[in-house]
Parts: C-alpha cells; sequence; structure tokens
C-alpha cells in the first residue's frame, strides 16, 4: 500500500472525496436548495475527471498488488461511463426540478455510483469487482426510487432491489467457489488456476454463477425483470441514467472478469454469453412490440442492444471486445438522445410517456422530430445511421469467430425490433390527430443533448470519431 | 483506371438535395431547375467517364473509411453500372421535369424534389458501389428515401400505409441481404465487388453457399416485388405518379435485378440458383401477367404489369445461361422505355381528367392526341408488337425459354412464358383500347385535353426511343448491351443478334400464338372480369395486416406471460435459470467423485442432524404463524451452534449462539407491532412450483458443499493457523482474523452494522411520523395480555445477572485474542444483560436510566478502531497493522497487550451501540402504540409493600 497505488487510483479517490463533500455542504448548508449547484458542479467534476482519464495515455498500472488494473480499457469504459452520466445529470436538471424531485442527494448518488462503476472496469479481484458493483447498486438501489410518494417508483426500487440483492447473492456464491477451488481472489491467480485451457468443475460453476449474477446487472435475458419495472417506475430522468452509465460499466466489468480471469477458457462462457445473447436480442425485439409506454419500451429496447453487446463478447476475439465497446459507446449516445427527448414529453405541464401522444408530432416540433428519427433509425441500426455500424461491429466480430448462426440470429432479431422505432416514426409523421403534446419549448440543456445526439448519429459515420481506434486499443489491451 | 469524378458523380445528388429546401420560396421553377441542375451535371461527368467504359475499362475511385471493418468507401463503374447510372439519371431528368408539372402549387414541391434527389443518390450508390457493405447502406437508404416518397402525400391513409409497407417489406429484406453479404465477404475474404467476383468457384462450393444465397435472394426478391412479395408494390401506387414512374419502374424495383445481374457470375449457375429464381421468376411473371388484365385501376394496372416484366428479368437471369443474362440487360433497357412512358402517360391522364379508373375511361384519342399516340407506341412495344424494342426483347426471351428445361421437361417453361406473354399482349392492348379509343364520353371528372408540353415531353422521347431502339437496336445500344452484358457473364459474349427480323422460328410461333390469345383475352374481357370479381382470391393486404396483428399480439401474449409484474414470478424465473445454468456447466465439467473418506457419524450428531432437518420443515409448514416459525429458526441456529462447537470451532458457536440470543430478542419484539399471522397469497400451483425450484435448487447446492467436502485441496487455514502467533500475536486465529489478518474487513463490517443501527432509527422515526405513525397511534391491540408483565422473578434475576453478565462480557473480551472470545462476542453479552433490563422492567423505565448516547457509542467505536488502524501509520506501518507486547506489572502475571485489542474495543462499543439502537427504536414504536409506562421496575414490589407496611404500622 504505496502511494503509487493510491496515485493510481486517484481519479476514484478524488470523485468520492468529492461526493462526500458535496454530502456534507448539502446537508450543512441549502439541502434541497443547493441542489441545482451540487447537480452542476458534480456533472462539471464527472466531465473533468473523464476527461483527466481520457488523456492519460500509456500502458497498463497496477495498484495494490493486481486488485486494481488501470489501463486502456478501463479508461475507455470510465471515459464513456463519466460522460454519459455527466450528460444524464445536465439533461435532468430541469425536469426534476420541475417535478420537485430534485434533491440535493441525486446528484451525489450519481457521482458514487460513477465511483462504483469505476471501480468495476478496473477490477483485477473478486473482492474489488463486488465492492465496485455494490456501491455502483446501493446508489442505484436508492436513485431508483427517488420519487418516494409514488407506488409504482417504490414498487420498482424494491423489486430492483430484491432482485439486485438475489444477484449479489449469486454472483458472491459463484466467487466464493472460485475462491475455494483456485484459493485466490485475484484475476491473475484465477487465470494461472486454469491451466491448459481446462478449468475444473467447482471453478466452472462459479463461473457460471458469477456471469448470472454479472448478467442481472446488464439486463440480459433471464435475468432482466426488473428492467421494465425500473424504467417505467422510476423518474424519467433516472431511467436514463439507468439506460447508459451502468449498462457500459457492467458491460466492461463482465469482458473484465471473462478475460482476465477466465481468458483461457473462452469456449466455456463463449456458450452462455452465445445464449445470453440470443435471448436478450430476440425476447428485447418480441417483447417491446406490445408496449404503449415508451419508457417501458426503451427498457426492452436495452434489453435487446445488450444482447448484441454480449454477441460482441461471445466472440470471445479482440474484435468482439472492441464491437462491443464500439457498440456500447454508439448505444450510450444514442440513448442520452433518446431520453433527452422522453424528458420533455409533457402534456398539460405533466409528463407523459404513451407512445400515442407522439401523434403527428413532427407537425408541431419538425426540429425535433427529424432528430428523433434520426436517432430512431440509428437504434433500429438501419444504415447509414451510427447504430448500424454498431450492429456491424457486433456481427463481424461474431462472424469471424465463427458464430455465424449468432450473427443470423442477431439479424433477424434486429428485423423484428425494427417494427417498433419505426412505429414511433409513423406515429410522428404519419399518425392521426388525437391529444399531442405541448408545444414548449425543450430545456436548454436537453434540447443540446438531443440534437447533439442526433447529429454525432449522422456525422459519426464518417469515422465513427476514432472511438474504433481508442477501442481497438482498449481492446487490445484487455485480450493479450 | 481511376477516376475521382466517381465520387463527385455519387455525392452530387446528395449534395443537390440541401438546396430545393431552401429555393422553394422562389417557386416550383426554379425549384425544379436547382434539382435538375444536379442530375444533369452528374449525368454529364458520367457521360465523359462512357466512352472510356464503353471501351472495356472499369474506372474505380476508393477512399479508406472505417478499415478495421473491411469498409473502404469504394466505387467502381462497369459496364453495368453504366447503364443503371445512366438509366437513373437520365429518367430522374425527365421525371424532375414531369414532376414540376404534375404537382400542384399546394404540395410542399420543395420537400419532394429533396427526398427525390436522395433517392437518386442512394440508387446511384447502390449502382457504384464496389464494396459490398457500402452497397448495403445504400440499399437501406433507398428504403427509407422511398418510404418517404410513397408517403409523401401524408393526408392519404393509402399513402401512409403503402409506405409502411413498402418500407416493412424491402427494409426486413435489406436485412436479410446484410446477412448474406456479410456471409459472402466471409466466404470469399473481402468484401470488394472486384474481388468476390473473382471468387466464383470458392463460393459456389463452400458450405454456406446456400444460407448466403437465400438471404441475398430475400432481399433481391422484395425489393423487386418477386412472388410471394409482390404485393408492396401495387399499395405503394399511392405515391404521386412521378415516383411511381421512377421508382416504381425504372430504377428503386430494378434495384433487385441490378444484384441479381451484380452476382450473376458468382452465383449463378448451380441448381439451387435456377430452381429458385427462375422458377420465383417465372411464376412472378404469369401472376402480375394476369392480375394485371383486371385491375380497373390505371396505375395498378401498370403496377402489376411492372411485377410481371420484373418477373420476367428475374427469371433470365435464373436461366444462368450467358445468352439469356444479355437479353435480361437488354430487356432492362427496353423495359425502362416503354414503362415509364407509360406511367408519365397515366399520370397525365389522371391530371387531366381526374381519374385513374378504366371504367370511367374511354375516348381520349380524340380529345389528347399527343397522348394517345405516346400510349399507343409504348403499349404496343409493352405488348411485344413490331417494329417496337419491346418486340426484340420478347422474342429473345421466348427463344431462351423455348431451350429451357424444367426437371427435364421441355415443354413447361415455354408455355408458362407464352401464357404470361398472352396476358401481357392483352393487358397492352386493354390500356390503349379502354382509355383512348371508344365513344368520347361526357361525364369525365374534369375537361380533358392534352397537357402542356413540358409535361408531355419526357414520355414523348421514351416513345421516340422506343421507336428507334426498335428500327435500329444495334447502331443505338447495341454497344452498350455488349458491355453491360459482358460485365454480367465476367467472360466470352455469348452469340446473339439484336435485329427486328429472326426468320421463321419457335418463337416466332409462339409469339403470333400470344398475339392471338390476347386479343382473343381482351375481347372477352367483360365476362372475365366479372368471373374474376367473383372468383374468391387471397388478399395480399389482408393477410399482410393480419399478420402484423398476429405478430403484436404474440408478443402482448409473451410479454403478458413473462412479465405480469408479480416479483415471485422475477425470482423464479431466476432462480430456475441460475439453476439451469449449473446443471448445465455441472453437465459440461468433468466430474469426479471425491476422494475424502466421510467421516464417523456418532448418533448425538445425527441427532442434532435430524433435528436440524425436522425444524427446518417445521419452518416451512408453520411459517404463516410468525411466532412459532421464530421459535423454530432459534432451533435451528441453536442447533447449528450445537454443530460448530462440535467441529471445533468454539469461536464461531460463541458468536452465533449470541447473534441467535439477540436478533431473537429483538424480533419477538418486533413481532409485537407486526400481524400474527401471514395470509396466503399464491395459488397451490404456484407454490408447488416454487416447491420445485427450491427443492431443486437445495439440492444443488448440497451436491456442492458435497463436493467440496470430499475432495481435499489446500484451504488458506493452513497459512493462518501458521502465522497467527508469530503474525499476529494470538493464537485465537478466529480473533487474530478478524482484528488483524482482515481487519479492513472487520473495520468494515462495524461501520455497516453502526450505519444499520442507525438506518433502523432514522427509518423508524420517520415511519412513525407519517402515516404508519398514525395507523400505529389508532392500533389497539386486542389480543390478552399477560398480568404481571414485569414479574419480580425476572426483574431480580437480571438484575442480580446483569453485573456477573458484564464481567463475562470483559473476561471474553480480554481473553479474546488468544482463546475464543472476542469484541464481537462480548458486546453482544453485554447488550444481552442491557437487553434483559429492557425486557423485565419496560422500555421506558430502563431507557429513563440510559446515561450514554448509543449514537455515540457507535460513533466512539469506530473512531476507537479507525485510530488504532491510523495508529499503525506512526509506526511506518501499513493502515492496521497490529503489534504486541508482553507486560509485567506486579503483581499480576506477564500479560499480553496488542494494538488489536484497542481495535477490538472499537468493535466491542460499535456492536454493544448498534444493537442497543435498535432496541431502543422498537421502544420507541412501542411507545406511539400506546405501550403503557411503568414508574416502577416491577409489577409487585416486596420492598415497597414492606415500607408501607411499616407506614401503617407507624
Amino acid at each position: 500500500m504505496t502511494l503509487a497505488d493510491f496515485s493510481t487510483l486517484l481519479p476514484e479517490i478524488l470523485l468520492s472525496v468529492f461526493a462526500m463533500a458535496a454530502l456534507i455542504f448539502g446537508v450543512f448548508t441549502g439541502k434541497d436548495r443547493s441542489a441545482p449547484l451540487i447537480l452542476w458542479v458534480s456533472a462539471g467534476m464527472l466531465v473533468l475527471v473523464a476527461m483527466w482519464i481520457l488523456s492519460a495515455g500509456g500502458g497498463g498500472r497496477t495498484a495494490f498488488a493486481g486488485m486494481f488494473i488501470d489501463d486502456a480499457f478501463a479508461r475507455f469504459a470510465k471515459g464513456v461511463t463519466l460522460l454519459a452520466a455527466a450528460a444524464v445529470l445536465l439533461m435532468s436538471e430541469a425536469y426534476m426540478e420541475r417535478r420537485g424531485l430534485l434533491r440535493f442527494e441525486y446528484p451525489i448518488l450519481v457521482v458514487l455510483a460513477a465511483v462504483g462503476m469505476m471501480v468495476m472496469v478496473s477490477a483485477g479481484d473478486l473482492i474489488a469487482l463486488y465492492m465496485g458493483l455494490e456501491l455502483q447498486s446501493l446508489a442505484l438501489y436508492v436513485v431508483a426510487a427517488l420519487r418516494r410518494n409514488s407506488v409504482k417508483s417504490t414498487e420498482a426500487g424494491l423489486k430492483y432491489f430484491v432482485l439486485g440483492a438475489l444477484s449479489s447473492g449469486l454472483l458472491l456464491y459463484g466467487a466464493s467457489l472460485a475462491y475455494g477451488f483456485a484459493g485466490t481472489t485475484r484475476f491473475a491467480g484465477l487465470i494461472a488456476a486454469a491451466e491448459g485451457g481446462e478449468i475444473s468443475l467447482g471453478l466452472l460453476i462459479g463461473l457460471v454463477f458469477i456471469l448470472a449474477g454479472l448478467a442481472f446487472k446488464v439486463s440480459a435475458v433471464p435475468f432482466h425483470m426488473w428492467t421494465p419495472d425500473v424504467y417505467e417506475g422510476a423518474p424519467t430522468a433516472v431511467t436514463a441514467f439507468f439506460a447508459t452509465a451502468p449498462k457500459m460499466a457492467a458491460m466492461g466489468l463482465i469482458a473484465r472478469v471473462l478475460f482476465d480471469a477466465f481468458g483461457s477458457v473462452p469456449g466455456d462462457w463463449g456458450q452462455i454469453l452465445a445464449l445470453l445473447s440470443l435471448l436478450s436480442m430476440f425476447l428485447g425485439a418480441i417483447a417491446a412490440i406490445g408496449q404503449r409506454d415508451i419508457k417501458r419500451l426503451m427498457a426492452y429496447s436495452s434489453i435487446a442492444h445488450m444482447g448484441y453487446g454480449l454477441m460482441g463478447l461471445a466472440a470471445g476475439t479482440a474484435l468482439g471486445v472492441q464491437a462491443m465497446l464500439v457498440y456500447m459507446a454508439i448505444y450510450v449516445t444514442m440513448n442520452v438522445g433518446t431520453f433527452a427527448f422522453i424528458l420533455s414529453m409533457e402534456r398539460d405541464g405533466k409528463p407523459v410517456t404513451d407512445i400515442a401522444s407522439l401523434n403527428l408530432y413532427a407537425r408541431a416540433e419538425p426540429g425535433r422530430a427529424l432528430a428523433m428519427l434520426v436517432l430512431l433509425f440509428s437504434l433500429a441500426g438501419v444504415p447509414p445511421m451510427l447504430g448500424f455500424f454498431g450492429k456491424f461491429y457486433v456481427l463481424q466480430a461474431a462472424v469471424d469467430a465463427g458464430l455465424a448462426w449468432l450473427a443470423i440470429a442477431g439479424v433477424i432479431a434486429s428485423v423484428i425490433g425494427a417494427f417498433y422505432y419505426l412505429r414511433i416514426v409513423y406515429y410522428m409523421y404519419f399518425g392521426e390527430e388525437g391529444p399531442g403534446l405541448d408545444r414548449t419549448a425543450m430545456p436548454a440543456m436537453a434540447w443540446a443533448m438531443l440534437m447533439i445526439s442526433a447529429a454525432a448519429m449522422l456525422l459519426g459515420t464518417i469515422n465513427l470519431f476514432g472511438v474504433d481506434g481508442l477501442a481497438a486499443e482498449a481492446a487490445a489491451a484487455l485480450v493479450n | 483506371m481511376h477516376s475521382t469524378f466517381l465520387f463527385l458523380i455519387a455525392a452530387l445528388p446528395f449534395l443537390g438535395a440541401l438546396i430545393p429546401g431552401v429555393t422553394i420560396r422562389a417557386g416550383r421553377t426554379v425549384c425544379a431547375a436547382f434539382a435538375l441542375a444536379p442530375t444533369l451535371l452528374a449525368l454529364v461527368l458520367l457521360g465523359l467517364l462512357a466512352p472510356s467504359v464503353l471501351a472495356g475499362e472499369v474506372i474505380t475511385a476508393r477512399i479508406e473509411w472505417l478499415p478495421a471493418l473491411g469498409l473502404d468507401a469504394s466505387l467502381m463503374l462497369d459496364g453495368l453500372g453504366l447503364l443503371f447510372a445512366g438509366m437513373i439519371l437520365g429518367v430522374g431528368a425527365l421525371i424532375i421535369i414531369y414532376a414540376r408539372f404534375y404537382l400542384s402549387g399546394d404540395d410542399p414541391v420543395g420537400r419532394f424534389y429533396t427526398y427525390l434527389l436522395l433517392f437518386q443518390g442512394a440508387m446511384l450508390g447502390i449502382v457504384l458501389s464496389d464494396n459490398i457493405l457500402l452497397m448495403l447502406i445504400f440499399w437501406e437508404l433507398t428504403s427509407l428515401s422511398s418510404f418517404l416518397l410513397i408517403g409523401y402525400w401524408t393526408h392519404l391513409p393509402e399513402g401512409r400505409q403503402g409506405a409502411r409497407m413498402a418500407l416493412t417489406v424491402t427494409g426486413l429484406g435489406g436485412l436479410a441481404l446484410l446477412a448474406g453479404g456479410l456471409l459472402l465477404g466471409d466466404i470469399a475474404g473481402s468484401y470488394e465487388l472486384s474481388v468476390i467476383l473473382t471468387r466464383g468457384e470458392e463460393i459456389r462450393s463452400s458450405a454456406l453457399y446456400l444460407p448466403a444465397l437465400l438471404l441475398i435472394l430475400l432481399g433481391a426478391f422484395t425489393k423487386s416485388a418477386q412472388f410471394p412479395f409482390h404485393f408492396w408494390l401495387p399499395h405503394a401506387m399511392a405515391a404521386p405518379t412521378p415516383v411511381s414512374a421512377y421508382l416504381h419502374s425504372a430504377t428503386m424495383v430494378k434495384a433487385g435485378v441490378f444484384l441479381l445481374a451484380r452476382l450473376w457470375p458468382v452465383l449463378s449457375g448451380t441448381p439451387e440458383w435456377f430452381y429458385i429464381v427462375a422458377t420465383t421468376g417465372l411464376v412472378t411473371m404469369v401472376v402480375g401477367a394476369v392480375i394485371a388484365l383486371f385491375k380497373n385501376d390505371l396505375k395498378a394496372l401498370l403496377a402489376y404489369s411492372t411485377v410481371s416484366h420484373l418477373g420476367l428479368l428475374t427469371f433470365l437471369l435464373g436461366l444462368g445461361t450467358p445468352f439469356a443474362a444479355v437479353v435480361a440487360v437488354f430487356h432492362i433497357i427496353n423495359h425502362l422505355t416503354f414503362k415509364a412512358a407509360l406511367f408519365m402517360v397515366a399520370g397525365i391522364v389522371d391530371h387531366e381528367t381526374g381519374t385513374r379508373d378504366i371504367s370511367r375511361l374511354g375516348g381520349l384519342a380524340r380529345l389528347m392526341p399527343v397522348t394517345a399516340l405516346i400510349a399507343l407506341v409504348a403499349a404496343l412495344s409493352m405488348a411485344g408488337l413490331p417494329p417496337f424494342n419491346g418486340f426484340i426483347s420478347k422474342e429473345m426471351t421466348l427463344d431462351a425459354a423455348a431451350h429451357a428445361a424444367w426437371q427435364g421437361n421441355g415443354w413447361i417453361i415455354p408455355a408458362l412464358t407464352t401464357v404470361a406473354a398472352v396476358f401481357s399482349v392483352a393487358y397492352s392492348l386493354r390500356l390503349f383500347v379502354h382509355v383512348f379509343l371508344g365513344p368520347v364520353r361526357e361525364d369525365y371528372p374534369r375537361r380533358p385535353h392534352d397537357p402542356v408540353p413540358g409535361m408531355w415531353a419526357g414520355p414523348a422521347l421514351l416513345a421516340l426511343l422506343v421507336v428507334l431502339i426498335g428500327l435500329m437496336p444495334s447502331a443505338l445500344v447495341g454497344d452498350l448491351v455488349a458491355i453491360a452484358g459482358g460485365a454480367v457473364v465476367k467472360g466470352a459474349l455469348p452469340y446473339y443478334s439484336l435485329k427486328l427480323w429472326h426468320g421463321v422460328n419457335p418463337a416466332l410461333v409462339l409469339s403470333v400464338i400470344a398475339v392471338i390469345g390476347g386479343v382473343i383475352l381482351l375481347w372477352q374481357h367483360g365476362p372475365l372480369l366479372r368471373a374474376w370479381a367473383a372468383a374468391r382470391r387471397p388478399e395480399a393486404k389482408a393477410i399482410f395486416d393480419a399478420t402484423v396483428a398476429a405478430c403484436v399480439a404474440g408478443a402482448d401474449r409473451v410479454t403478458r406471460a413473462l412479465h405480469g409484474g408479480a416479483i415471485s414470478t422475477y425470482l423464479a424465473w431466476f432462480a430456475a435459470f441460475a439453476l439451469v445454468l449449473g446443471v448445465l456447466a455441472w453437465a459440461g465439467g468433468a466430474h469426479v467423485p471425491g476422494s475424502r473418506p466421510p467421516l464417523p457419524i456418532p448418533p448425538t450428531v445425527a441427532a442434532g442432524f435430524v433435528l436440524l432437518i425436522v425444524a427446518t420443515l417445521g419452518v416451512i409448514s408453520v411459517h404463516r404463524t410468525r411466532f412459532l416459525a421464530l421459535i423454530m429458526i432459534g432451533v435451528i441456529g441453536l442447533t447449528v451452534s450445537a454443530g460448530f462447537v462440535y467441529l471445533s470451532a468454539p469461536d464461531l458457536a460463541l458468536t452465533q449462539i449470541s447473534v441467535e440470543t439477540v436478533t431473537t430478542l429483538l424480533l419477538l419484539l418486533a413481532l409485537n407491532f407486526l400481524p400474527r399471522h401471514t395470509p396466503a397469497e399464491s395459488s397451490p400451483a404456484q407454490r408447488l412450483r416454487d416447491a420445485g425450484i427450491a427443492v431443486c435448487a437445495g439440492i444443488g447446492v448440497a451436491a456442492l458443499a458435497y463436493a467440496f467436502l470430499t475432495r481435499d485441496f489446500s484451504s488458506i487455514s493452513e497459512y493462518h493457523l501458521a502465522n497467527s502467533k508469530t503474525g499476529g500475536g494470538g493464537t485465537n486465529v478466529v480473533n487474530v482474523i478478524l482484528v488483524d489478518f482482515r481487519g479492513y474487513d472487520t473495520y468494515g463490517e462495524i461501520i455497516v452494522l453502526g450505519i444499520a443501527g442507525l438506518t433502523i432509527y432514522a427509518l423508524l422515526m420517520s415511519l412513525l411520523s407519517g402515516a404508519a405513525g398514525r395507523r400505529l397511534r389508532n392500533w389497539r391491540d386486542t389480543t390478552p395480555r399477560s398480568r404481571d408483565r414485569h414479574p419480580m422473578m425476572m426483574v431480580v434475576a437480571t438484575r442480580v445477572m446483569m453485573p456477573i453478565a458484564i464481567m463475562v462480557g470483559v473476561y471474553l473480551f480480554l481473553r479474546g485474542h488468544n482463546q475464543p472470545g472476542g469484541g464481537f462476542v462480548a458486546g453482544l453479552v453485554v447488550a444481552i444483560a442491557f437487553l434483559m433490563q429492557y425486557m423485565a422492567s419496560g422500555f421506558l423505565w430502563a431507557q429513563e436510566r440510559q446515561r450514554i448516547e448509543y449514537h455515540a457509542l457507535i460513533g466512539t467505536g469506530v473512531v476507537i478502531a479507525g485510530a488504532a488502524g491510523v495508529g499503525s501509520w506512526l509506526a511506518g506501518r501499513p493502515f492496521l497493522t497490529s503489534s504486541y507486547g508482553y507486560f509485567t506489572i506486579p503483581p499480576i502475571e506477564e500479560f499480553e497487550l496488542a494494538t488489536a485489542m484497542i481495535f477490538d474495543l472499537g468493535v466491542f462499543l460499535t456492536v454493544l451501540g448498534a444493537v442497543m439502537l435498535m432496541l431502543y427504536s422498537l421502544s420507541r414504536m412501542a411507545r406511539v402504540a400506546g405501550e403503557t409506562i411503568n414508574i416502577e421496575p416491577m409489577d409487585v414490589d416486596p420492598s415497597r409493600r414492606a415500607a408501607d407496611g411499616e407506614k401503617e404500622e407507624s
């Protein structure tokens, strides 16, 4: 435990200290009155730390005897996670303020969750993994139930907590099995225990349970049950957060565990991931068709998207990891934009989430409708929007790894999935007359996020903003 | 040859698409001019490149885009590309002019031109792409832009539905094509078309050939409206007529044919190709032609005729012979000329008369002579009559068909082709006869007359081409056909000759039969139409709508079944799947039975085991009666403690017993405020399901535990046993682990414990001020209470035991480092002693005698433990490193002091504080609930009675 160790963790420490200081500041000053200030400062901190992490180049470093790993992969995942968290914070301010939900704990909890995510993607040890995961989860449990006077929100929070606790239990069970059979919790030790591509049965079962626990965090089928309920019940701004940063972090964590700790037996977990991916893609695509609530719809959409992300990982190659990272980065960007729009959906000053309320929206607000059109097409994976390239990347990785059947299934699922995205477009452009949305100006930050995200979907097609290069570097750091 | 002109050609329409939206304020004409300019410019550039292409060169251009994905922006212009690009731009220019006059001033013309140019660009992209992935992107773009164009008149429900249907079908096909393209690229090892086209052998012999072929064909067939995907095209006719003329005759629907032609060298030549492609084409050709004859809507007739001709092209390419492929190329040109002209004529008729219904038209030849002349030329060409271009390609088609055999059957293909030709003649003639001939009617919705020249100029030009190509085919298009055909077959061209008269051959005979048959059909059209109307046919739109609705309903059902909102279902899924994964892992790994022999089982242990099982079953059976269940749980806890004792883990046993006691006491107190019984909320079936999952999961866990216990593995305990005395200065390994080896964990744990105590306090306090508090205040407990709630015996006993218990606590604490005990256990023991006071004399009585705030106790404990950790920094050691030493203070024996002891003190205080704080929170609740406050420590106080007696005596 030396100074070098701490300096490796400096970003995490800085954010944690900031969160605690902000908490004390909030408690001893204006409480909720100081919430906007805390929110802006928090977002600023997140962006600063993200920039700092992204600008730090160089190879990998480890701290605390390998418990904590700082490499290109971690930096990439952290950058995306932190920026997404900051974006969601910024665009949610106006929404939370209007609904009387802007408590000063909210930004602090988001920052704490972000710290948890940073630890997750940097974990080099099962204990560190668990610590990061729980820090994140605990913060998320609380924000899910932020709207305390709503039964739905409370129920959502409770469901999330109960299922989350169960998944943590599974994970811990798996971790203890892994520890029991490998004699170490360090990833480096675990990978050494798998000599010659063979792992003992206990270790294998441990791996399976660890995966099951992690699958919950990315809401992969069949561990996805909480997703629609929580998405619907939580305040929209919180839902936006759920749909973005934690997903990236959890994906990063899965990649980290699988490649760092079980990288020598890709065949064993590849099948599980392929199965989870297949189920997620199809369930996400099919179940969303019947949804009338756009938040529930986005929940299923994210389930399906996670399926594609997992497909990249299932490939078990560097290209697969790269594909997953690119996919997640694109996914996060799309979701930030989409949720910025959903945040602005209101009628008579009250938030609505019914899809039918978007009827003929294009006539009322052509600009926003166009941005949404781009985003929805991108979510559906229609060329030439950026979403297509994400899908293409993972399909390519899957085909290269000999998972052509999975790639074909993915294409079929995306065909089914395209239906419900396009239906929203259809409503917006060709729908029937009906009570529409209020024609009020969007809050500036949300508007900016919507437009930036939509523009990114179009401009990104030129060279993906170089994200694929970063992702390649990150994947190379992880897979060796 | 490399030429950056290609990029310019492909980009011009996209750049041009930005302008019309801006210039629409200046009027329709300016807008059209600005749309025309990029199209013409691109056409000129293409013309500059044309001579080199016709000379046999292939022009390329390339920019690296996403090299990691094998995605380069690479373009290629060969004969086939030149043909299509010329068609797209040429017809595009004509349509832009035509649309200027066709659309009215009320329509948003600027948007129209923007969409049209977008489409044009996408279409050009398809035919110019060298990279198959790039092509797929443009492919989807055409689907999207055509969606916008078909739904252009957003006020028309047919337009919207047609647009959606077209997008659904072609978009889905496009995605299938994407998968096929990926497979193709995977087989060929490159996504460059120029490379793929050289790998024909590899591709055809690959195991993935059939899936790739099927997926690619799915894309091509949906786009080119082949049976059974033909239904979207007629519905797309709700689009403005310029759109129909451009997209649905000349360009977009030909994209599928283009793809078939493009991949012809690598995919064709196998039986699969022949039977799938040629058969589909043949069926489409016949079906389209038959339906076309019975359509009264002018555009519907043309739509089905287009379907039929697309089937013809597919059929020709499907035959797989070079000759047929060249015929297909030639017919593409011919079809373009007459069909685009006819569409524009239909648009003129619609525009001038206000209707497209054939039954309401007739006699227009006299009113609109120019239009009629154009229509006549184009219709005769479509019917395949000499001396027009349609005749030549039809002759060649029949020639190709006459030499083809299906499953060894030599007549079926010629026969079907002739049937299609018969109907083709009939509907082509009907188009002209029923619309333009006959008497002039009085009831046209509008007064018809020939339109302005700008409107008929386009079709007239095309009609002129129809005649000229018919008369001198070789001179006009011979080179183009040769070079485009060469690009398709990728090799030596077969013998063919483009001329009107081939002599009397089988094709001519079939052709004559077709004309005669067609005339007869037209003559008998009235009765036939009635028979057709009476017949029951599958309605494609209804089927499509029903399919979509069924999909939605099916999805709904799946979702409801999986996602009812009940968390018990979720948990069941969750647990069941985890179980399945576990079983899969078990089955996947190689399991060897453990080698460790089991220990002997003495009778006492067996009895304990049975007790454990019985108590567990008891909990399950009585769990609805909460009090009983708690007692049972207590039994289980104590049995487990006994197990620890038996297995030589005194420390664990001590901890377990004290924890068990504390929790049971606290739970007992809490049960006071809760219902006595848990209501049953699930059905027996559900419980059975849950029981099944639970039993399986239990067996799984037990099996794992058994597997663990029956094999030797190196555990970390050896290390701890060896190092606890030397490293931590204690012989009680458990305690040394807690306060030293894993002191960090313990530190975290006591913080968590403290937080838990504080949280319970905070939660209950805020609960009491809310709705729950009100409910509690109004709640009257009706269960009979014991008469002596604070019995003297108990009060006395607890009082006497208190100092003893504290003594035991201190003892346990002090010896903890070397013997069973420690701060944690000591804290619990002392807490129990305090708890007993509360129980004996009542919450409030005890509360009033409490001197130290429990919050402070927790805080102090954590601070002390932290300080003990930080102290080691002063000695230059890492956090929480303990050190110890031996001291002698006379008269006490030599004793050991370790810094770990300070840490343990922190643990002790925190545990005590947390437990007491929980108790305090519960007591607050009791007071709100109306618990009477006793002033005296016990119900019957003998000393008081004695004092009272003394008073009486005195």
